[in-house]
C-alpha cells in the first residue's frame, strides 16, 4: 500500500492557494494546513472612486470583474504572497452562487491571472472530509442566507436542497433596529453593529424567547456599557433579541429549524434517521453562544408539534463537532482536498481557454451519464 | 501671554514648589499650584478659568498641551480642578479633568473632558478622546481611531530618567519661574 | 500643475483601455506601446519581512511558512512588537551557600508601542534569548486533520490507479465524492445496498468523528452576569488568529509578522519586463523599470480660461520630451487609428505590424517563441469616460528638442524657435514648449445637468527612436506613435446673465 506517504508530509512544486470568498469574509491560506492564513472582509477599495465596495455589491459583469481582479489581485500579493501564474487555485462555493458570478470569477482567475488550474468545490459536500464520514447534514449559516443540502454517503441529495435569508445580515438589521434610539444612522456601522453582535449578543433559550413577548417577560441580562469615539449602553434585551430572528417562523412557517426538518422530509426515508443522527453546523453565525443548543430544543419541539408529528419519526438528532472553527470550516475540507492530487477534477487552463466556460451542474452538458463515470 | 501683567503679579496667584522647572514662556492664568520637581516646557498653557489648579509633583507638560479649569454652566461654587503625581501630558493634548491621579499619561492630541476623572496609570493614546461623564478605572488604555479599551497588565512607568533630562536641558535654554513655595513639611522633616 | 497633487489630470490611455497617470504606466520597448498595471503579469520576486528587512530565499521562505521567524504583530492592535528587556534578580542555584548573591539576568518580553499589549499580559513567561525562544501556539488539530489528509490523499492515489484500469474492473467508488451530485433515486438505490465498505483501506482510514447528542448548553450565568467589554475581544482580534479565535483579550498571542513582497512587472505580450525592483529590501531602486515618462513625452496643463457653454476658452498645455532624441509632435482628433507608423526612405507612411516591428526577439535571455506559453488575451477595458469638449486641432506641427541635462544649467537665450508657428508655440525652453490651444464645451443639454467636469479628449502623436534594434548593430528604427490623451479641465463656470 501507499504507506510510504503516511506522517511525512509531502511538499509538492507548487503550493495550492484554498479560497472560499464568502458574501461577507473571504478564507485564505494553503492546501494541507489546518487554518486559513487569515479571514478578511470581502470588499476592495476601488481604485477609481477610492471607496470601500464589497464584492458582491456588485452592478454588471463588467463590474464584478474589475471588482475581482483589484481584490484577488490583494489576495495573491497581499495576502498568500505567491505568483498567481500557473498555479492550482481551490475555490469553494455555494451551489446557489448566481452563475454570472462563478463564470466571472472564472474568467478573471485564468484570463487575468493566467493560473493553471482551478477546482472548484461545492461547500455542502467538502465539508465532509473534515470529518472523515459520509453521511452528513450539513447546515451553513453565513452572512448573506443559510442554505442546507444534505449529503448522504458521499452523495448531495440536491432535491433536498434549503436556502432561506437568515443569516447574519438578517441578524444585523434586527440589532440595528434595536439600537436606533441609542445610535445615529452614521454611527451604526456594520463593522460596529457585527462587533456588538459578536461581543455581546446570545441565542437565548427557547422557554425564554417565548416569554419575551408576553406581559412578564424574563428578567433581561444585565446592560453592557460599550466605548468606541463614544460611550454608550446596549440595553440587556438586545443582547438577548438579537437572533431572535432567525428563530421566528415567517409567513411560510419557516425558520433555521423549520429548514433541517424540511430537508430530511424531502429525503427518503431510509436516510432520514441516519441525517438526523448526523448534523453539522458551519458557518460563523453559528458561533454564536447558545446557537446549537437552541436549535436542538426547537427541533426536539417541533417533532412533536402538529406541522411533523406525523411525518417524522425521528428520534434524536446528533451533531458533530468538526477539527476547526465553524467559519472556517468549509475552507478546511477545501484545503484537505485541494492537498489530493486530482487532476481529473481541475479545469486546467488550456481547457478552459478551449471551451470558455466553467462545468456547471445545472448546465446539462455536464450532467450527461456518460459510461465512464464511476457510479454503479 | 499678557504682556500687561507685570511679572510679579502674575506671579502672585502661581505657587511653584522647589525644583519645579516652569518655563517662562508658558502660559498660565489664574490661581495655579505646581507641585515641586514638575516640568512645564514652553508654550504649555495652565488656565484656571473656574477655579485654582493643583498640580502635584513630577508631572511632564509638554508643549502646547493644555491643562484647564474651563467654567461650565452647571458648576456649583469653585470648582478645584487636582492633578496628581507623575502624570506626563504629551504635545497638543488638553486635559479639561476635574481630578487626574497619579502616572497617567495623555498622549498627543488627546482630549479628556471635565467630566472625566482619571485615576491612576491611565493611557490616553494618540488623537483619543472622552467626552462622555465616567470615572476612568485604573490602569485603562484607550487606543486607535476607534477608541478601544483595555486594561493593562502594568501601569506606565514614571518618566524619571526624562525628567532628569528636562531638568538639565531646559534650564540651559529658556528662562524660568523662581520656585516660591516653601519645601513641602514632609520633605523638611525627613 | 496638473500634477503632484492631481495626478489624474492628465490620463493617459493604455493599450488595455485603463486611463491612467503618465506616473503609472510602463512603456514596453519591445512591442512599442503603452502597458500599465493592469495589462502586465505581476510576478512575486523577493520576499522580506517589513521590520527586520530579512529576505530569505524563495524555498526557505516557504519552509518558514511565509512569515518572519523573528517579527511579531501586536494581536491587539496589529502593530509591530518591539523586543524589551528587563533584568531580573535571580537566586543562583549552583552555589552551596544558602544566601548566595542574587545574579542579574537579562530577560525580554515583547510589547507593543501603540496600545501597550505586552506578553507578560498575556502570561508568556519572559525569554531569555532576544529572538528565536517565541514559541509559536500548535493548532490543537494537527493530528486529526494531518490524518485525514492522509486518508484522502491515499484514496485520492487509489481513484487514479482505479481510472487507469477501469475498462477491466468493475466499477467502485473509492473516493467518495460526485462532483454534480445525483438525484435521490440514485440516493435511494445506494440505501438498499451494503455500505460501501474499503476493505482494502480501512486500516489507514482515521477514527470517523462521532456525532453526539449532547452539545453546549448555553451558561445561565449569562442572564445574570454583567460583562466587561474592555476583556473580550473584537471580531477583528479573533479573526487574527482564525485557529483559536479567542474571546478573552489576556489569551491573546502575538503572531508572526507575514513576509511581504517586491514585484516585478512583465509584458504580457512579449514577455521583456518592464519592471524589475533591485532584490536588496533597503534599496528603493529599480533593475528595470520602463516607465512611461522615460519614453512618452509628458503633457502637463499649464492653465485654462474658464469655461463657459459654447464659447472658447483658451488651454495652456505643457509638453516635455523626456527622451535623449528629438521628436515631432502631432495632436490629432481621437478617431484617428492608433497604429504606430514610419516613414521610409523615399518617404512613404507604413503602417508597423507586430512582426516588422525590430523586436529583439532573438535575445539570449528569452525563451524561444516554441517553448513561450500562448498569449491569454484578456478583453480590453471600455473606456467609460465621456468627452464634453471640443479642442481645436492645430494644424501645424512643433518639435521638442532632446532632453539636454547639462542645458539646465545653461543661459536660456535661444529659447526661442524660428520654425514655430507663433500661434501654436507661446514659450519654449530646452525640452519643453507650452502651447495655446482652444476649448470649447459642448452645447448639450443632457451633459449640461450633471455637474461633471468638463474633458477632452485627443490623440498625441510622437516620434520615438527604437534602439533596441542598435543592440544588434542596425540602424535604429524610427517610429511615430501615437497615445490618447484624456484632459479633465475643471467644472464650467455658470453664465451670470
Amino acid at each position: 500500500m501507499l504507506r510510504s506517504y503516511e506522517g511525512t508530509r509531502y511538499i509538492s512544486d507548487k503550493q495550492v492557494i484554498v479560497l472560499d470568498i464568502g458574501s461577507a469574509y473571504t478564507k485564505y491560506g494553503y492546501a494541507g494546513e489546518t487554518a486559513p492564513r487569515g479571514i478578511i472582509n470581502t470588499e476592495i477599495k476601488c481604485p477609481e472612486s477610492r471607496e470601500l465596495r464589497k464584492i458582491y455589491s456588485y452592478k454588471d459583469e463588467d463590474d464584478l470583474y474589475q471588482l475581482l481582479v483589484e481584490f484577488l489581485h490583494m489576495i495573491f500579493f497581499k495576502c498568500v504572497v505567491i505568483s498567481p501564474k500557473d498555479i492550482k487555485i481551490v475555490i469553494l462555493e455555494s451551489p446557489l452562487i448566481p452563475s454570472k458570478f462563478r463564470n466571472t470569477l472564472a474568467k478573471v482567475l485564468f484570463r487575468h491571472f493566467e493560473v493553471g488550474s482551478l477546482m472548484v468545490l461545492p461547500i455542502h459536500l467538502v465539508t465532509i472530509s473534515t470529518l472523515g464520514v459520509d453521511t452528513l447534514l450539513v447546515l451553513d449559516v453565513g452572512y448573506q442566507e443559510a442554505t442546507l443540502i444534505p449529503v448522504f454517503e458521499g452523495v448531495p441529495i440536491l432535491k433536498a436542497w434549503q436556502a432561506l435569508p437568515l443569516a447574519s445580515k438578517a441578524v444585523h438589521e434586527s440589532i440595528t433596529r434595536e439600537m436606533k434610539t441609542i445610535l445615529s444612522e452614521t454611527e451604526s456601522t456594520e463593522k460596529l453593529i457585527e462587533n456588538i453582535k459578536v461581543r455581546t449578543c446570545f441565542v437565548t433559550t427557547m422557554e425564554r424567547s417565548l416569554k419575551l413577548e408576553t406581559d412578564n417577560p424574563f428578567k433581561p441580562p444585565p446592560d453592557v456599557k460599550y466605548y468606541t469615539t463614544r460611550t454608550f449602553e446596549i440595553p440587556g434585551s438586545v443582547r438577548e433579541k438579537a437572533f431572535e430572528v432567525l428563530w421566528q417562523r415567517d409567513n411560510d412557517n419557516l425558520s433555521v429549524p423549520t429548514m433541517i426538518l424540511d430537508s430530511i422530509i424531502k429525503c427518503p426515508v431510509d436516510t432520514r434517521t441516519q441525517l438526523a443522527e448526523n448534523i453539522l453546523l458551519i458557518g460563523g453565525t453559528v458561533m454564536a453562544k447558545g446557537f446549537a443548543s437552541r436549535l436542538k430544543t426547537e427541533l426536539l419541539y417541533l417533532l412533536n408539534s402538529e406541522l411533523y408529528k406525523e411525518k417524522l419519526k425521528i428520534k434524536t438528532f446528533k451533531f458533530h463537532t468538526a477539527p476547526s472553527k465553524p467559519n472556517y470550516t468549509a475552507w478546511l475540507g477545501g484545503a484537505i482536498f485541494g492537498s489530493v492530487d486530482l487532476p481529473s477534477r481541475c479545469i486546467t487552463k488550456e481547457n478552459y481557454l478551449e471551451l470558455n466556460r466553467v462545468p456547471d451542474w445545472v448546465n446539462l452538458i455536464d450532467n450527461r451519464k456518460d459510461e465512464a463515470s464511476n457510479t454503479i | 501671554m499678557s504682556d500687561l501683567m507685570s511679572p510679579s503679579s502674575r506671579r502672585f496667584n502661581i505657587k511653584i514648589g522647589s525644583g519645579a522647572l516652569v518655563c517662562e514662556e508658558a502660559i498660565l492664568k489664574g490661581d495655579i499650584t505646581i507641585g515641586s520637581h514638575t516640568v512645564v516646557h514652553p508654550r504649555a498653557s495652565i488656565i484656571a478659568e473656574a477655579g485654582p489648579i493643583i498640580i502635584g509633583e513630577g508631572n511632564i507638560i509638554e508643549e502646547m498641551s493644555t491643562i484647564i479649569n474651563r467654567i461650565s454652566p452647571d458648576d456649583t461654587g469653585t470648582p478645584v480642578q487636582i492633578i496628581g503625581n507623575y502624570n506626563v501630558f504629551e504635545v497638543d493634548s488638553t486635559c479639561e479633568a476635574s481630578k487626574v491621579g497619579d502616572n497617567n499619561v495623555l498622549e498627543c492630541k488627546a482630549y479628556v473632558s471635565k467630566q472625566v476623572e482619571l485615576t491612576n496609570g491611565c493611557v490616553i493614546g494618540a488623537s483619543c478622546s472622552l467626552r462622555d461623564e465616567e470615572v476612568v478605572p485604573e490602569n485603562t488604555i484607550i487606543y486607535g481611531s476607534q477608541c478601544h479599551r483595555r486594561e493593562m497588565n502594568d501601569k506606565p512607568y514614571p518618566q524619571l530618567g526624562q525628567l532628569e533630562y528636562l531638568m538639565k536641558m531646559l534650564l540651559g535654554y529658556h528662562h524660568i519661574y523662581k520656585p516660591n513655595m516653601p519645601p513641602p513639611k514632609t520633605e523638611s522633616s525627613t | 500643475m496638473a500634477y503632484l497633487f492631481q495626478i489624474d489630470c492628465v490620463r493617459y490611455a493604455c493599450s488595455c483601455g485603463s486611463l491612467k497617470s503618465i506616473a503609472k504606466i510602463y512603456f514596453c520597448r519591445h512591442c512599442l506601446s503603452i502597458r500599465c498595471g493592469y495589462c502586465v503579469c505581476h510576478e512575486v520576486d523577493s520576499y522580506y519581512c517589513s521590520n527586520c528587512l530579512e529576505n530569505p530565499p524563495a524555498s526557505e521562505v516557504r519552509l518558514k511558512k511565509y512569515k518572519c521567524s523573528n517579527c511579531f504583530d501586536c494581536p491587539c492592535c496589529f502593530e509591530t512588537l518591539s523586543i524589551r528587556s528587563g533584568q531580573v534578580l535571580v537566586k543562583s542555584l549552583h552555589t552551596t551557600q544558602e544566601e548566595s548573591k542574587p545574579v542579574t539576568k537579562k530577560i525580554y518580553y515583547l510589547s507593543c508601542t501603540l496600545c501597550r499589549w505586552s506578553s507578560r499580559d498575556a502570561g508568556i513567561p519572559d525569554q531569555t534569548v532576544a529572538t528565536g525562544s517565541w514559541r509559536e501556539q500548535e493548532s490543537p488539530n494537527t493530528y486529526r486533520i494531518t490524518a485525514l489528509i492522509n486518508f484522502y490523499k491515499i484514496l485520492g492515489s487509489i481513484e487514479k490507479q482505479q481510472k487507469e484500469r477501469k475498462k477491466f474492473q468493475s466499477k467502485r467508488i473509492f473516493l467518495q465524492f460526485e462532483k454534480f451530485g445525483i438525484t435521490s433515486t440514485m440516493a435511494r438505490k445506494r440505501v438498499g445496498q451494503l455500505p460501501l465498505l474499503q476493505s482494502n483501506t480501512q486500516s489507514d482510514q482515521p477514527q470517523p468523528s462521532e456525532a453526539s447528542e449532547e452539545i453546549e448548553e448555553l451558561s445561565q450565568d449569562i442572564f445574570t452576569k454583567s460583562i466587561d467589554i474592555t476583556k473580550i475581544t473584537t471580531l477583528d482580534q479573533r479573526l487574527q488568529h482564525p485557529e483559536l479565535q479567542v474571546e478573552n483579550i489576556n489569551e491573546l498571542r502575538p503572531q508572526r509578522k507575514q513576509f511581504i513582497v517586491k514585484r516585478s512587472q512583465r509584458c504580457r505580450f512579449c514577455e521583456h519586463t518592464v519592471s524589475k525592483p533591485d532584490y536588496c529590501p533597503t534599496s528603493t531602486k529599480f533593475k528595470i523599470q520602463l516607465a512611461a515618462f522615460y519614453h512618452v513625452p509628458e503633457l502637463r496643463i499649464v492653465a485654462c480660461e474658464p469655461l463657459r457653454l459654447g464659447y472658447s476658452s483658451e488651454l495652456l498645455l505643457k509638453f516635455c520630451n523626456p527622451t535623449q532624441h528629438q521628436t515631432q509632435i502631432i495632436l490629432l482628433s481621437m478617431d484617428t487609428p492608433m497604429m504606430p507608423t514610419t516613414t521610409t526612405l523615399q518617404g512613404i507612411k507604413e503602417e508597423i505590424n507586430r512582426e516588422n516591428v525590430q523586436m529583439g526577439c532573438d535575445s539570449p535571455n528569452l525563451l524561444p517563441s516554441a517553448v513561450r506559453q500562448a498569449i491569454v488575451v484578456e478583453e480590453g477595458r471600455q473606456v467609460n469616460i465621456v468627452i464634453n469638449a471640443e479642442v481645436i486641432l492645430p494644424s501645424s506641427s512643433f518639435i521638442l528638442p532632446p532632453r539636454d541635462d547639462a542645458a539646465e544649467y545653461d543661459d536660456p537665450s535661444d529659447s526661442q524657435n524660428s520654425q514655430d508657428d507663433p500661434k501654436l508655440v507661446v514659450w519654449r525652453k530646452g525640452n519643453k514648449a507650452i502651447i495655446r490651444l482652444d476649448v470649447i464645451p459642448y452645447v448639450d443639454k443632457d451633459k449640461m445637468v450633471k455637474d461633471e467636469p468638463i474633458v477632452v479628449g485627443l490623440a498625441m502623436q510622437y516620434g520615438y527612436i527604437n534602439t533596441i534594434a542598435t543592440l544588434e548593430h542596425k540602424a535604429p528604427q524610427k517610429l511615430d506613435l501615437k497615445v490618447k490623451l484624456f484632459l479633465t479641465l475643471g467644472n464650467l463656470v455658470h453664465n451670470i446673465l
